[in-house]
């Protein structure tokens, strides 16, 4: 498509950006945000005029745990923080059921959220039935939203998300939690959502690929009204979609985004000097964790375990893909650097066999 | 009680869960499967029917109304259903196993406390999870310091019913309350993944436990010998990672399942229901045994 038909298309249609900087960016620094640094981003995405901001332990609500990490801050210390210091963006948190419970969903209204979104596999939205009701019923935004997505075909997809609507969802969405989307594969998705709800679409991009940008233009111009983007692209492994590139890029192609293009690119000035060591990079680990379609969390695990196995990451993921594990199965992480160990020094893996351990 | 010596059982729920139960308490020496009663005319209820099993579809008016009362009834409804069911069956003397996460009736994991199972009417199995952690993490907790639990359960999306799907904040509750009040732990997380994998994943639960004192040694023989009491009621049960690092044992297991009619990877189901019908027989022998005293 040309520029000018790119423009056409897009004729100032309003893309929503939703920020989870502050949740997603927790798995890249062992979920420990302090208060401080809170703040500091909040305030400048607010500023921005960041249309939302998600705040919580990078699997949401109530998941600070052994399996994946425990959080510096509580849910309640980090609602709190963002619920003082947003004027004007809207508050968001995440949840898995399974992994959270319908009282931590009480929980954070006391805080007034402003929208609650609820994570479910690809295939499995049915888990969300209660949660996305229990939101209805207690008048609150509610999006459902699909994780592992690359795991699932188009069609499968919409039935999913047309099932989220009928639950009560008022958006539904699919992450490309593994970075392994290619943009075909975003727009097939999206358009064959799209003609299955009647609900704004959002698309979640990795960029293990790099494609995240460009996997979100693709979102955006098939219909796509929401699209996560996160400051310097802190998130997950090789990180999520850059926040301060995609705003930019989606209004020379006539989107809409209503932020303030200096705020933001101070925002995310203040994000990659405050919250991060260092910004996101693909390292090598990331592209095979990408290509294997493993959950883009997974990376700081799976490079702790593999080094005190003593066996190559790569083929950690690697083996992880073909198990297809989605993310919260961290557990499988060291069952399989134990097998690849044993394999090579051709055994049975320590610590393990039936019955007798 | 049936003049052959066996307990009459009615299934309540004919789900994935309950379906099972039925072909489980077939094979059973001391149980005697006298209906299994289900709330629709579903495709499940009538093909149990065609392989001769007795149904019916009133749901508990099914076993209210039912001629005989019946020694033992398995709940294999939802959570929300339970405490009335429990209700509307008191004054038939039932016995009633619970496989809902209902946490309403005395709590029961075979290999850990089958002692308490004759002094309750209304015993709950846990959660699938819990019958798989349970016993071990017993194990590990009456020998070692521990200061903190967590499990995470991995169960195939096939082999998880739409009762268990709206009931995934009870599971993670009583699974909860049971690891305290099996463990006497207090910091406790449970947490549930349903994995979309095709082929689909083993049923498989890890635990986390942080105690300073924990060693490999110690802890494998633990887990051995917890393993070795589990298989003796469900046979597929295996420890796949036992390990010990920086005061923190990580152990994993899965279930495979052994029931005919359960494809291999269910173990989520498998070890609930052999958990149930070794409770069953557990109280069946003990009413036979009282029996037997009383003709003596």
């Amino acid at each position: 498509m040309s520029q000018e038909a790119a423009r056409d298309a897009a004729a100032g249609r309003p893309v929503q950006i939703h920020d989870p900087t502050l949740r997603d960016g927790q798995h890249a620094v062992r979920h420990s945000l302090g208060a401080e640094q809170l703040r500091a981003y909040l305030k400048a995405a607010d500023a921005a005029a960041v249309p939302v901001v998600e705040v919580g332990h990078g699997n949401g609500l109530a998941a600070s745990s052994l399996q994946v990490g425990r959080a510096r801050l509580s849910d309640d210390e980090m609602m709190s923080i963002a619920r003082e210091t947003l004027t004007t963006s809207k508050l968001g948190v995440l949840m898995f059921p399974g992994w959270a419970t319908t009282q931590d969903i009480k929980n954070a209204l006391a805080y007034e959220v402003d929208l609650v979104r609820i994570a479910t596999h690809c295939t499995e939205a049915s888990v969300a039935e209660r949660h996305l009701g229990f939101l209805r019923d207690e008048g609150v935004e509610a999006h459902g939203i699909l994780l592992m997505t690359h795991m699932a075909s188009p069609d499968q997809l919409a039935e999913e998300c047309a099932r989220l609507v009928g639950y009560g969802a008022t958006g539904v969405g699919i992450l490309d939690s593994s970075g392994h989307f290619l943009p075909s594969d975003v727009t097939a998705r999206i358009g064959a959502i799209r003609a299955a709800v009647d609900v704004p679409v959002m698309f979640h991009g990795h960029n293990n690929l790099g494609m995240a940008v460009a996997n979100s233009v693709a979102a955006a111009q098939a219909g796509a009204g929401i699209l996560d983007a996160c400051a310097r692209g802190f998130g997950a492994g090789a990180g999520n979609t850059q926040l301060e590139v995609l705003v930019p890029v989606l209004e020379r192609l006539g989107f809409r985004t209503g932020i303030d293009l200096y705020r933001l690119l101070d925002a995310a000035d203040i994000a990659g000097r405050e919250l991060m060591p260092a910004p996101p990079t693909i390292d090598s680990v990331s592209i095979v964790s990408g290509l294997a379609g493993v959950f883009s969390g997974f990376k700081k695990p799976v490079l702790d375990i593999a080094a005190r196995e003593g066996v190559d990451p790569r083929d950690v993921f690697f083996e992880l893909g073909r198990r297809q594990v989605v993310a919260g199965q961290e557990d499988l992480i060291v069952e399989v650097a134990l097998a690849l160990r044993a394999a090579r020094d051709g055994g049975s893996p320590a610590g393990s066999g039936t019955g007798s351990c | 009680m049936q003049a052959t010596g066996r307990l009459s059982v009615s299934v309540l729920g004919a789900g994935l869960i309950g379906m099972d139960l039925a072909t489980k308490i077939m094979r059973s020496d001391c149980l005697d499967l006298r209906l299994v009663a289900g709330r629709h005319d579903a495709a499940e209820l009538r093909r149990a029917a065609r392989r001769g099993l007795p149904v019916a579809t009133g749901g508990i008016q099914s076993l209210v109304d039912a001629e005989e009362d019946f020694d033992v009834v398995f709940d294999a409804t939802n959570a929300s259903f339970h405490a009335e069911h429990a209700e509307k069956l008191a004054a038939s003397g039932a016995m009633i196993v619970d496989l809902t996460p209902s946490r309403v009736g005395q709590m029961i994991v075979p290999g850990v406390n089958r002692e308490d199972i004759g002094s309750h009417r209304d015993i709950s199995m846990v959660t699938c999870g819990g019958q798989a952690c349970v016993p071990i993490l017993h194990a590990i907790a009456r020998a070692h310091e521990i200061d903190c639990v967590e499990v995470v359960t991995t169960a195939a999306t096939l082999s998880v019913g739409r009762a268990s799907r709206l009931n995934l904040d009870e599971y993670v509750q009583t699974t909860q309350d049971a690891i305290r009040w099996f463990t006497g732990v207090e910091d406790v997380k449970a947490l549930v993944n349903i994995s979309p994998a095709r082929p689909a994943a083993t049923f498989r639960v890890a635990m986390y436990l942080r105690g300073r004192d924990l060693t490999t040694d110690s802890v494998r023989a633990l887990v051995t010998r917890a393993a070795d009491e589990i298989r003796t009621y469900v046979k597929g049960f295996g420890v796949s990672v036992c390990t010990v690092n920086d005061s923190t044992a990580f152990v994993s297991v899965e279930v495979t399942s052994s029931g005919e009619r359960l494809p291999h990877y269910a173990g989520n189901l498998d070890i609930i229901n052999s958990a149930a019908i070794q409770a069953a027989e557990c109280y069946a022998a003990g009413r036979l045994a009282l029996a037997g005293r009383e003709t003596a």
